[in-house]
């Protein structure tokens, strides 16, 4: 539709014609992006599945995913769980007048929902940038082709070492940054509200169901990430335009993906595994 | 971060000789090369500021990089808003269906939204669209020497190019925010009517009822916060590039890793000021 | 010519980028053991060509066949096995620049799986030797200067003694002295019997190597014959870009 609605241009367009072109070139576009995200997983998986393992690139791979974001997730996750309580808090003084589910209630939330979407989005940043820079700069630098010259595929070269690096790695990150959320949660409210740890740290509300959603969420984001990433990396073209446009395609494509994927795994829970 | 990417060989060595070190060692290198980075953000954000008084601003680059901000995030943003509005709802109802209190479900939903999640996630994406977009653009022109081209052309290349992108940021992310909120509200009621089975008549009059202006307003200020902040970076990352195409890509990567960590910190530095 | 002394053959071979063709029925016949000099001004589609020949594009019409094998119906894991027996130089080297030279040359021996790793020690060791770069195999690549680059990836593609070998521009940015050594490599191939193809702006440089010619313009045959021809040939375009006039 998009090369029909071009040559509609050069020939005096009609306003409808105009019209549609304007409602379908997006969407085409956006049908092009998921089916190659799509094709890549395919791939991706079929790779990791039967593919060889190369166990020092994956390790590797997983120190720079995992070690290397330790940091700059625990910044977020710490002020995120700071601000998260103090509002919480306010809001429970002023309307219920008691803290003492306050506790119990974030750490639940904590799992559920924005432990691992929140380092799922931040690594969707950091990692999935990193990913989509470096495999755009091989294509534009023809490396690509130069791997595919020499027999190797670049998805299973490539790609699944980051697959099982970041599905694992991002197990280990989600714990990592609801434990860093709920100790900063804690001390805030024992600093704002006085509320203490003891009451604070009670799970009487905490069922299986919500840490089987919080660990589906994140083997479902670690997966994710790699895939989008290193599709947007493989279709850059041209030069270093093509390395920036790569990278910002990934980063909006890995954040609109997970919140889509955030959606149903929520949809999913709210139905079978949180009653 | 320049420090760090520069000796790759030390960090493997550091990895042998325990975590504690490694994590020890990559501290002491990000805080000293940190100082650098936040040094130069500080200089930018000066440089920007006092071209505010008096503005100087090129007018048609202005109206270029505000139609270029604003209408290519647009669906992006609405998109977003409207899977913030649904999970929100979604998370909430959990609670409400326990207690039976369909009444307060637009209140639960709508104020975390409102105040945290919408600008949140919006300056996220903003960032993954704009920022890291911003970052390579600069980045290539700086390059391929188009900066000093200007410069030789006797043209000040931060009134040209970066104060209309600042000004551009700063006043799409506010005015976003704005739009992401109304359109949250849709998806919420949506969820609430589709999946939750409460009507959205009720949904709408909780949250008319119990959100106050003030709470909306903080989700606004937030937004403008971030936006100079996703400004500053951005344009201070791209401004700084160096090395090529390779250059590039880690500009960029910083650059959006610099911003979530900013807008994370900022997020509760004015909660807790407003508040 | 008998079908069966052509190693490249390609037929009506077009590919569409967008709305437009950015190469247009080319039709190429290479014979075994010769070398084919792809010509023409820059953006032409030379590049487009040579790697629909080694499988990486597809043509959106026309057919390819490659040592007797036609690439149409080809799966990934025939088409790799066929990539096997291309060597491909590219423009800008392509080296794999998170791998030492050795690995870098090792490492379609090492994907084939048919060698143990002291044998293709050796082989890296011998090819290095070739091309008058030994004891370089724990460098990186970019420790290396163009030339460097540039012979280091020739060894890469020849490692596996494919019959048929690419060269993207081989001597691009390239100063007289390291230009001369690359040619005198090639012709050390052809002598082996290798056949190849070779893109190239410098003509002089190419002319005493290839057998036959083929000049691209705007992603059309201009022009496809031997020297003799090429230099007898009255057609304007082709007068231009051959005699510069």
């Amino acid at each position: 539709m998009a090369s029909k609605t071009a040559q509609d241009v050069s020939s005096e367009p009609r306003g409808f014609e105009l019209l549609l072109a304007y409602v379908g070139e997006p969407l085409v576009l956006a049908f092009l992006e998921l089916r190659g995200i799509a094709q890549t997983a395919a791939l991706t998986v079929a790779y990791a599945i039967r593919g060889q393992r190369r166990r020092e690139e994956t390790w590797s791979q997983a120190l720079r995913i995992g070690n290397h974001s330790l940091l700059f997730v625990a910044a977020v996750a710490a002020s995120l769980g700071t601000t998260l309580v103090y509002q919480a808090g306010l809001q429970a003084q002023r309307i219920l007048g008691d803290l003492t589910l306050l506790g119990p209630l974030y750490l639940q939330l904590l799992l559920r929902e924005f432990g691992p979407t929140i380092t799922a989005l931040m690594l969707a940043t950091r990692v999935g940038t990193g990913i989509s820079a470096e495999i755009g700069s091989m294509v534009v630098t023809e490396q690509v082709d130069a791997l595919r010259m020499s027999g190797v595929h670049p998805v299973e070269y490539l790609i699944v070492p980051r697959f099982w690096a970041s599905t694992v790695m991002m197990l280990c990150l989600v714990c990592f940054s609801v434990l860093v959320s709920w100790v900063a949660g804690m001390l805030t409210a024992q600093l704002a509200f006085g509320v203490s740890p003891l009451t604070f740290a009670k799970l009487t509300f905490i069922i299986p169901g919500d840490v089987v959603l919080m660990l589906l969420k994140s083997l479902v984001y670690g997966m994710t990430i790699p895939i989008v990433a290193g599709a947007s990396g493989l279709a850059a073209h041209g030069g270093s335009e093509g390395v920036g446009w790569a990278t910002t395609q990934s980063v909006v494509n890995c954040s609109l993906i997970i919140l889509f994927e955030d959606f149903l795994l929520s949809g999913f829970g709210y139905l079978f595994l949180l009653r | 971060m320049a420090i760090e990417s520069a000796k790759p060989s030390e960090e493997e060595k550091s990895w042998s000789m325990g975590v504690a070190d490694a994590t020890l060692g990559a501290l002491g290198r990000r805080t000293l090369s940190s100082f650098g980075v936040f040094w130069a953000i500080l200089h930018m954000s000066w440089e920007i500021l006092i071209r505010f008084f008096p503005p100087r601003i090129d007018g048609a680059e202005l109206m270029r990089n505000l139609y270029n901000v604003g209408v290519r995030s647009f669906s992006i943003i609405v998109v977003t808003a409207l899977f913030v509005g649904a999970i929100m709802v979604i998370q909430a109802g959990i609670y409400v269906e326990q207690y039976g209190a369909t009444g307060l479900l637009g209140w639960g939903a709508g104020f975390a939204t409102v105040r945290e999640l919408s600008p949140i996630m919006i300056a996220l994406m903003f960032n993954g669209r704009v920022g890291a977009k911003n970052t390579a653009e600069l980045g290539t022109m700086k390059v391929t020497e188009q900066v000093d081209a200007l410069r030789a052309l006797a043209i000040d290349p931060i009134s040209y190019l970066i104060m209309p992108r600042f000004v551009a940021m700063v006043s799409m992310m506010t005015l976003l925010v704005v739009l992401g909120d109304a359109t949250a509200l849709l998806g919420g009621a949506a969820t609430s009517q589709f999946l939750l089975g409460v009507d959205h008549l009720v949904f709408f009059r909780s949250f008319v009822e119990l959100i106050h202006v003030s709470d909306l307003m903080l989700g606004v200020y937030k937004a403008t916060t971030f936006g100079v902040a996703m400004g500053i970076i951005s344009c201070h990352y791209g401004y700084a590039v160096s090395g090529g195409a390779v250059g590039v890509g880690r500009a960029v990567n910083d650059s959006v890793v610099s911003s979530a960590i900013a807008i994370f910190v900022l997020n509760y530095l004015v909660t807790y000021i407003i508040t | 010519m008998s079908e069966a002394e052509l190693i490249v053959r390609c037929e009506g071979v077009s590919k569409r980028f967008r709305r437009a063709w950015v190469l247009e029925d080319v039709e190429l016949r290479l014979e075994r053991g010769s070398m084919l000099g792809l010509i023409g001004p820059g953006g032409c589609g030379k590049s487009l060509l040579v790697k629909m020949i080694c499988g990486l594009v597809r043509p959106d019409r026309g057919r390819i066949w490659v040592n007797g094998q036609e690439l149409g119906g080809l799966g990934e894991r025939q088409m790799q096995a066929l990539r096997a027996q291309i060597g491909m130089v590219f423009q800008n080297y392509a080296l794999f620049d998170f791998l030492d030279v050795g690995e870098n040359i090792a490492l379609p021996l090492r994907v084939e799986g048919l060698l143990p790793p002291k044998e293709i020690e050796q082989r890296v060791a011998e090819i290095l030797d070739l091309v008058a770069l030994p004891g370089i195999e724990r460098k990186m690549p970019h420790e290396l200067s163009g030339g460097m680059k540039k012979r280091v990836s020739f060894a890469r593609a020849v490692v596996r003694r494919p019959p048929l070998v690419i060269y993207d521009d081989p001597t691009a940015g390239l100063d007289p002295v390291t230009s001369a050594k690359i040619y005198r490599l090639l012709a050390r191939m052809k002598e082996e019997g290798t056949s190849s193809i070779t893109i190239s702006h410098d003509l002089d440089g190419i002319r005493p190597l290839c057998e036959r010619w083929l000049l691209l313009d705007g992603g059309r045959k201009l022009f496809e014959g031997d020297l003799a021809a090429l230099e007898a040939c009255s057609l304007p375009r082709v007068r231009e870009f051959w005699h510069g006039d």
